[in-house]
Protein backbone atom coordinates (compact mmCIF):
# COMPACT_ATOMS: atom_id res chain seq x y z
CA UNK A 1 0.00 0.00 0.00
CA UNK A 2 2.83 2.23 0.99
CA UNK A 3 4.41 1.33 -2.24
CA UNK A 4 1.97 2.04 -4.32
CA UNK A 5 1.00 5.83 -2.83
CA UNK A 6 5.23 6.34 -2.74
CA UNK A 7 4.60 5.33 -7.28
CA UNK A 8 1.43 7.62 -7.23
CA UNK A 9 3.67 10.48 -5.64
CA UNK A 10 6.38 9.86 -8.37
CA UNK A 11 3.97 9.74 -11.21
CA UNK A 12 2.37 12.90 -10.05
CA UNK A 13 5.71 14.42 -10.20
CA UNK A 14 6.53 13.41 -13.17
CA UNK A 15 3.91 15.25 -14.77
CA UNK A 16 3.96 18.43 -12.97
CA UNK A 17 7.49 18.71 -13.77
CA UNK A 18 6.89 17.83 -17.45
CA UNK A 19 4.03 20.10 -17.56
CA UNK A 20 6.16 23.01 -16.00
CA UNK A 21 9.10 22.34 -18.65
CA UNK A 22 6.40 22.34 -21.51
CA UNK A 23 4.98 25.41 -19.99
CA UNK A 24 8.06 27.33 -20.35
CA UNK A 25 8.83 26.06 -23.69
CA UNK A 26 5.84 26.72 -25.48
CA UNK A 27 5.29 29.63 -24.47
CA UNK A 28 7.08 30.93 -27.41
CA UNK A 29 8.40 33.69 -25.98
CA UNK A 30 11.58 33.18 -27.37
CA UNK A 31 13.83 36.45 -26.77
CA UNK A 32 17.27 35.66 -28.21
CA UNK A 33 17.35 36.32 -31.76
CA UNK A 34 19.74 34.64 -33.96
CA UNK A 35 20.64 35.68 -37.21
CA UNK A 36 19.63 32.73 -38.68
CA UNK A 37 16.49 32.40 -37.36
CA UNK A 38 15.69 36.25 -39.52
CA UNK A 39 17.38 34.43 -42.69
CA UNK A 40 15.53 31.63 -42.67
CA UNK A 41 11.89 33.12 -41.86
CA UNK A 42 13.00 35.88 -44.21
CA UNK A 43 15.00 33.86 -47.34
CA UNK A 44 13.51 30.16 -46.49
CA UNK A 45 10.78 29.74 -48.52
CA UNK A 46 11.97 31.87 -51.60
CA UNK A 47 15.32 30.01 -51.62
CA UNK A 48 14.38 26.25 -51.70
CA UNK A 49 10.71 26.85 -53.13
CA UNK A 50 8.66 25.10 -50.10
CA UNK A 51 6.34 27.62 -47.93
CA UNK A 52 6.51 25.21 -44.88
CA UNK A 53 9.84 26.45 -43.32
CA UNK A 54 10.38 23.01 -41.41
CA UNK A 55 10.22 21.09 -45.10
CA UNK A 56 12.61 23.94 -46.26
CA UNK A 57 14.86 23.47 -43.62
CA UNK A 58 15.07 19.62 -43.71
CA UNK A 59 15.10 18.85 -47.73
CA UNK A 60 16.36 22.08 -48.68
CA UNK A 61 18.99 23.77 -46.66
CA UNK A 62 20.08 20.07 -45.15
CA UNK A 63 19.08 17.62 -47.55
CA UNK A 64 22.29 16.29 -47.09
CA UNK A 65 21.35 15.54 -43.73
CA UNK A 66 17.97 14.13 -44.96
CA UNK A 67 19.74 11.69 -47.40
CA UNK A 68 22.02 10.18 -43.89
CA UNK A 69 18.34 9.34 -42.25
CA UNK A 70 17.49 7.64 -45.47
CA UNK A 71 20.29 5.73 -45.16
CA UNK A 72 20.45 4.97 -42.01
CA UNK A 73 16.85 4.11 -42.39
CA UNK A 74 17.66 1.36 -45.16
CA UNK A 75 20.62 0.01 -43.10
CA UNK A 76 17.92 -0.45 -40.43
CA UNK A 77 15.70 -2.40 -42.10
CA UNK A 78 18.02 -4.49 -43.79
CA UNK A 79 19.48 -5.48 -40.64
CA UNK A 80 16.20 -5.63 -38.55
CA UNK A 81 14.66 -7.98 -41.58
CA UNK A 82 18.01 -10.39 -41.61
CA UNK A 83 17.92 -10.85 -38.17
CA UNK A 84 14.47 -11.69 -38.55
CA UNK A 85 14.99 -14.37 -41.74
CA UNK A 86 18.26 -16.04 -39.73
CA UNK A 87 15.41 -16.20 -36.49
CA UNK A 88 13.34 -18.02 -38.36
CA UNK A 89 15.87 -20.43 -40.42
CA UNK A 90 17.05 -21.01 -37.31
CA UNK A 91 13.28 -22.25 -35.83
CA UNK A 92 13.04 -24.14 -38.69
CA UNK A 93 16.16 -25.85 -37.98
CA UNK A 94 15.28 -26.82 -34.83
CA UNK A 95 11.56 -28.16 -35.78
CA UNK A 96 13.60 -30.70 -37.82
CA UNK A 97 15.84 -31.74 -35.48
CA UNK B 1 -8.24 -14.62 -31.36
CA UNK B 2 -12.00 -14.13 -32.57
CA UNK B 3 -12.88 -11.70 -35.25
CA UNK B 4 -16.00 -10.03 -34.99
CA UNK B 5 -17.67 -8.29 -37.70
CA UNK B 6 -17.20 -4.72 -36.28
CA UNK B 7 -13.21 -5.14 -35.93
CA UNK B 8 -13.66 -6.49 -40.01
CA UNK B 9 -15.40 -3.66 -41.46
CA UNK B 10 -14.29 -0.82 -39.58
CA UNK B 11 -10.53 -1.94 -40.86
CA UNK B 12 -11.77 -2.57 -44.08
CA UNK B 13 -13.20 1.08 -44.39
CA UNK B 14 -10.55 2.60 -42.84
CA UNK B 15 -7.54 1.26 -44.07
CA UNK B 16 -7.95 3.03 -47.47
CA UNK B 17 -8.31 6.38 -45.85
CA UNK B 18 -5.46 5.76 -44.17
CA UNK B 19 -3.34 5.00 -46.84
CA UNK B 20 -5.04 8.31 -48.74
CA UNK B 21 -3.99 10.91 -45.47
CA UNK B 22 -0.17 9.30 -45.56
CA UNK B 23 -0.18 10.36 -49.31
CA UNK B 24 -1.80 13.60 -48.90
CA UNK B 25 0.42 14.04 -45.79
CA UNK B 26 3.49 13.56 -48.76
CA UNK B 27 2.14 15.39 -51.26
CA UNK B 28 1.26 18.41 -49.75
CA UNK B 29 4.20 18.21 -47.15
CA UNK B 30 6.02 21.40 -48.41
CA UNK B 31 3.26 23.54 -47.35
CA UNK B 32 1.55 22.32 -44.48
CA UNK B 33 2.49 20.68 -41.60
CA UNK B 34 3.30 16.88 -42.35
CA UNK B 35 6.16 15.52 -44.30
CA UNK B 36 7.75 12.21 -45.27
CA UNK B 37 8.92 10.85 -42.30
CA UNK B 38 5.82 11.24 -41.15
CA UNK B 39 3.18 10.45 -44.01
CA UNK B 40 5.63 6.86 -44.22
CA UNK B 41 4.79 6.34 -40.93
CA UNK B 42 1.18 7.06 -41.45
CA UNK B 43 1.11 4.39 -44.33
CA UNK B 44 2.68 1.58 -42.96
CA UNK B 45 0.11 2.26 -40.16
CA UNK B 46 -2.37 1.55 -42.52
CA UNK B 47 -1.02 -1.45 -43.37
CA UNK B 48 -0.73 -2.15 -39.90
CA UNK B 49 -4.52 -1.97 -39.26
CA UNK B 50 -4.88 -4.54 -42.55
CA UNK B 51 -2.36 -6.94 -40.65
CA UNK B 52 -3.73 -6.61 -37.47
CA UNK B 53 -7.86 -6.69 -38.38
CA UNK B 54 -7.79 -9.01 -41.67
CA UNK B 55 -4.58 -11.16 -40.82
CA UNK B 56 -0.91 -11.57 -42.26
CA UNK B 57 -1.59 -13.36 -45.27
CA UNK B 58 -4.39 -11.30 -46.70
CA UNK B 59 -2.54 -7.98 -46.01
CA UNK B 60 0.61 -9.77 -47.28
CA UNK B 61 -1.57 -10.52 -50.49
CA UNK B 62 -2.19 -6.75 -51.23
CA UNK B 63 1.57 -5.89 -50.52
CA UNK B 64 3.84 -8.41 -51.00
CA UNK B 65 7.03 -8.23 -49.26
CA UNK B 66 9.26 -8.73 -51.88
CA UNK B 67 7.79 -6.06 -53.57
CA UNK B 68 8.55 -3.93 -50.85
CA UNK B 69 11.72 -4.62 -50.71
CA UNK B 70 12.23 -3.93 -53.83
CA UNK B 71 10.10 -0.44 -53.81
CA UNK B 72 12.08 0.64 -50.97
CA UNK B 73 15.52 0.08 -52.16
CA UNK B 74 14.17 2.00 -55.59
CA UNK B 75 12.77 4.10 -53.54
CA UNK B 76 16.49 4.67 -52.07
CA UNK B 77 18.07 5.13 -55.55
CA UNK B 78 15.65 7.65 -56.83
CA UNK B 79 16.44 10.15 -53.90
CA UNK B 80 20.11 9.88 -54.73
CA UNK B 81 18.27 10.29 -58.11
CA UNK B 82 16.82 13.33 -57.09
CA UNK B 83 19.64 14.71 -56.01
CA UNK B 84 21.78 14.07 -59.10
CA UNK B 85 19.35 16.46 -60.90
CA UNK B 86 20.26 19.20 -59.39
CA UNK B 87 23.84 18.78 -59.71
CA UNK B 88 23.15 18.36 -63.99
CA UNK B 89 21.32 22.10 -63.09
CA UNK B 90 24.13 23.24 -62.24
CA UNK B 91 22.92 23.80 -58.10
CA UNK B 92 25.21 21.29 -56.72
CA UNK B 93 24.21 17.66 -55.26
CA UNK B 94 20.81 18.14 -53.95
CA UNK B 95 19.77 21.41 -54.80
CA UNK B 96 16.59 22.80 -55.73
CA UNK B 97 16.59 23.82 -59.48
CA UNK B 98 13.29 24.83 -59.69
CA UNK B 99 13.49 27.13 -56.73
CA UNK B 100 15.11 30.06 -59.45
CA UNK B 101 12.07 29.82 -61.90
CA UNK B 102 10.10 32.53 -61.34
CA UNK B 103 6.56 30.92 -62.62
CA UNK B 104 3.70 31.80 -60.52
CA UNK B 105 1.42 28.97 -62.04
CA UNK B 106 3.93 26.48 -61.70
CA UNK B 107 4.73 25.76 -57.81
CA UNK B 108 8.39 25.96 -57.20
CA UNK B 109 8.48 23.00 -54.79
CA UNK B 110 10.14 20.75 -57.51
CA UNK B 111 12.75 19.20 -56.41
CA UNK B 112 11.33 19.10 -52.34
CA UNK B 113 7.85 17.67 -53.74
CA UNK B 114 10.03 14.79 -55.25
CA UNK B 115 12.23 13.92 -52.12
CA UNK B 116 9.28 14.10 -49.67
CA UNK B 117 7.17 11.38 -51.84
CA UNK B 118 10.41 9.35 -51.99
CA UNK B 119 11.03 9.61 -49.14
CA UNK B 120 7.20 8.70 -47.42
CA UNK B 121 7.56 5.55 -50.00
CA UNK B 122 10.70 4.27 -48.43
CA UNK B 123 9.76 4.96 -44.60
CA UNK B 124 6.28 3.37 -45.13
CA UNK B 125 7.37 0.45 -47.38
CA UNK B 126 10.53 -0.09 -44.81
CA UNK B 127 7.99 0.16 -41.82
CA UNK B 128 5.22 -2.18 -43.02
CA UNK B 129 8.32 -4.72 -43.97
CA UNK B 130 9.61 -4.82 -40.63
CA UNK B 131 5.80 -5.30 -39.25
CA UNK B 132 4.66 -8.11 -42.07
CA UNK B 133 7.69 -10.17 -41.09
CA UNK B 134 6.92 -9.31 -37.08
CA UNK B 135 3.51 -10.41 -37.06
CA UNK B 136 4.41 -13.26 -39.33
CA UNK B 137 6.75 -14.78 -36.39
CA UNK B 138 4.12 -15.92 -34.05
Amino acid sequence: MKHRRLLLAAEVTVLALTALFLFGALRGQHRESSDIRGYIIERGSEETGALNLVTAIYLGYRAFDTLGETIVLLIAVTGVLYFLMSAEGKHEEDDDT
Amino acid sequence: MKKTTILDLVSRKLAPFMLLFGFYLLAYGHTSPGGGFQGGVVIASGVILLVVAQGVDSAESLFPSPALSRVETLAFLLFIGAGLTGLAAGMGFLGNPFAQVDVQAVPRVGIVLVLNLIIGIEVGSGISLICLRLFREE
